[in-house]
């Protein structure tokens, strides 16, 4: 079993990713997703997060993730609004951080003790694939890398989620995401 | 007839409450929620008021006598982007509002 | 066969109603609404549902036009949550007066005051005594089946009982898991077509319904809708079992897990079934004799079959999402010591409120404390209390 948590910021697609990312490893990857949203009073740019636990066997606990083993970062800034992303994480959880700034990237590593760090300049992409600033879809494709799911049931569980033309470009941006991400 | 009071109402003491209240009100500042924010170009701007008529929150009061005659509250604009939509002039643009790094 | 959907629980519950061929809906569609009632309204639009869609301006004539509704011999359908709930409450015992077999899923949500967008199961367990069967529900997956095989239930013409589907608001109605939709042949043989087979509005032959009924004979129609819930009982076991057949899923009323060898059992409603299950299996590994009991059914409760299930252990928790004010145990406890032979003991314990997450420790401390409990009468004990509870709010105020 691997427990995912998705931190970001409202209006940049967290609870949407979570479903995504679902439906790739569920319907693509024959194995088993469930999503534990956590809603609150719902507002773009305030923080958001939700867990996502994947397992080879249907699962049974519906409970929200309190020792992650991917933290996945949509907005660098979370860090100035008192959300400590590092919260139940173990030495080997690993990180996926969408920063334009290895900088940045070094400083959640070395703040935050997390020992594996994956980064990725997914608004740019968004911005160049989709258009719109909205980092999810490439964010997805980044998180591939830590082989949670094919990047190509990622690239279909996306087209299904947004649909035809938006999907083709959220793909597209997953996968130059996949392509870009680097390991610190 | 009722005498009025005479001590003053403003001494304070310490209560403890049971059930559901707010006390300090941080998160009545709506602009904490903001992304983006309107920025007019004042040397556009021709003072007609429609970005202050139009404005859901209330928060944008145009004076006339002022160079800078648009002038928003920041603590309760959300950053809908209803005044940039509505500005005939096109002077109101809405830049990302989050610090750069 | 069926093919495998992506759902969350709300539209695990539209694609249900959808698939049973509900001809009227009513809603309110404002908080504390949930998405069922915007699907809904979706594939009305689209022409994907052939139904008439009512925008109705409060859950108690959302409640009423759907009693109506269904009268006239079609499939009517509502959602509700929370706060809505409860303002349907006057409607809902009258259309379990009226013996209409509805079918309404309801996301289990807290009741204000303090306002909550969150799970628990304040709303439903306030309207245990409404006349309604309740099914409760601990995956998606679930959800689906129970709001199909709810209707075969409800509508039987020995029970003739409304029913609600009782989902756990955001654990369930936004959890997106995987769900096993049959073909649309399958469900119409499974659930038929709707016929009223007692009380129906027909211009052509008018009658009155809901009159006023002199106590002459109001104990009697009391009596026959007790004896409709007595039947439900029987008439589940049933349909359980044609369910299963056709499609490989069984349920029963009550599941126990790991139950026959157990020392002390955990009994829950709802999602966190499934986590509880989950902790027993961790705990066994760590050689605890535990073991799970789920109610599906609160209403009917299954008595006789938990017995059968607690059988063995001598140790009995009872979590119960909800508060119980004022009486010796929380509601579900309340069940299941009145099911039990006094020998047990029973202790009630009270947690996840108002969206707080039953945890997997919350679920193993409520276990170890069982195992370790001597009292024979135990106190109510809340399980996920944080600090000191009776001081949260200190102010300064004006004198």
């Amino acid at each position: 079993m691997r427990r995912l948590k998705f931190y970001g910021l409202g209006g940049q697609g967290v609870v949407t990713a979570g479903k995504t990312l679902s439906t790739a490893v569920s319907i693509y990857d024959g194995k088993y997703a469930i999503t534990v949203p956590a809603y609150g009073h719902e507002r773009r740019g305030a923080p958001v997060y939700t867990d996502i636990v994947v397992d080879e066997e249907p699962i049974l606990a519906n409970c929200f993730v309190y020792e992650p083993d991917i933290v996945l970062v949509m907005d660098d800034s979370i860090i100035e609004k008192n959300v400590d992303v590092a919260k139940g994480k173990r030495h080997d959880t690993a990180l996926v951080l969408n920063t334009r700034n290895p900088e940045v990237a070094e400083m959640y590593a070395n703040e935050f003790g997390f020992n594996k760090v994956f980064y990725v300049d997914a608004t740019q992409i968004a911005i160049d694939c989709i258009g719109r600033e909205i980092p999810n879809g490439p964010m997805l494709g980044a998180l591939a890398i830590t082989g949670i799911a094919p990047i190509e049931a990622i690239e279909n569980a996306l087209k299904d989620i947004f649909g035809e033309r938006a999907g083709e470009k959220n793909a597209k941006a997953a996968r130059k995401a996949y392509e870009q991400v680097k390991e610190i | 007839m009722q005498r009025q009071q005479e001590k003053p109402t403003s001494k304070l003491r310490r209560f403890r409450l049971y059930g559901p209240c707010s006390h300090v009100f941080d998160a009545s500042h709506t602009g904490s929620w903001r992304v983006e924010r309107p920025d007019v170009a004042f040397d556009k701007c021709v003072k007609c008021g429609i970005c202050a008529t139009c404005c859901p929150a209330n928060v944008i009061t145009v004076d006339k006598g002022s160079a800078e005659c648009v002038r928003i509250m920041w603590d309760y604009c959300k950053g809908c982007g209803i005044c940039a939509n509505e500005c005939p002039q096109k002077a109101i643009a809405m830049i990302p509002e989050r610090s750069v790094k | 066969m069926g093919h495998y959907k992506m759902l969350d629980g709300n539209y695990a519950a539209v694609e249900a109603l959808k698939m049973a061929g509900v001809k009227v809906i009513s809603a309110y569609p404002i908080t504390p609404q949930s998405s069922i009632s915007e699907k809904l309204a979706e594939l009305v639009d689209e022409g994907e549902l052939n139904a008439k869609y009512i925008r109705v301006e409060s859950e108690h004539t959302a409640m009423s036009c759907a009693v109506g509704a269904q009268l006239t011999g079609v499939r009517a359908a509502t959602a509700t949550s929370s706060v809505g709930l409860a303002l349907m409450h006057e409607v809902l015992n009258v259309a379990a007066g009226l013996r209409v077999p509805l079918v309404m899923p309801v996301v289990n949500r807290s009741l204000a005051s303090p306002w909550s967008l969150w799970c628990d199961h304040q709303d439903t367990m306030a309207e245990r005594d409404s006349g309604w069967i309740q099914l409760y529900c601990e995956n998606v997956q679930d959800v689906f089946d129970s709001v199909i095989m709810a209707y075969r239930i409800a509508e039987h013409p020995d029970v003739l009982t409304p029913a609600m589907v009782c989902l756990d608001g955001f654990f369930l109605s936004h959890s997106m898991q995987k769900v096993l939709v049959p073909e649309q042949e399958e469900i119409d043989r499974f659930v038929g077509e709707y016929k009223a087979v007692n009380l129906r509005l027909d211009p052509k032959d008018p009658i009155l319904i809901n009159n006023l009924t002199s106590p002459d004979e109001i104990t009697e129609m009391k009596y026959q809708q007790a004896a409709g819930f007595r039947n439900a009982k029987r008439v589940m076991g049933e349909v359980f079992q044609e369910f299963a057949e056709l499609f490989g899923r069984k349920k029963s009323v009550v599941e126990g897990y790991r139950t026959d060898d157990a020392d002390a059992v955990i009994v829950t409603l709802g999602s966190m079934s499934g986590t509880a299950k989950y902790v027993v299996n961790h705990m066994r590994e760590k050689g605890y004799k535990v073991g799970a009991a789920k109610v599906v059914s609160f209403r009917p409760f299954p008595y006789e079959e938990l017995r059968r299930v607690l059988e063995n252990a001598a140790k009995v928790a009872v979590l119960d999402r909800t508060t119980g004010f004022g009486a010796q145990g929380a509601p579900l406890w309340l069940e299941v010591k009145s099911a039990l032979d006094g020998c047990k003991l029973v202790k009630s314990y009270i947690g996840g409120l108002a969206g707080r997450d039953v945890s997997m420790w919350s679920i193993e401390n409520a276990l170890m404390d069982i195992m370790e409990e001597r009292s024979a009468k135990p106190d109510t004990k809340w399980i996920d209390l944080q600090g000191d509870p009776m001081n949260l709010r200190q102010v300064l105020m004006n004198v």
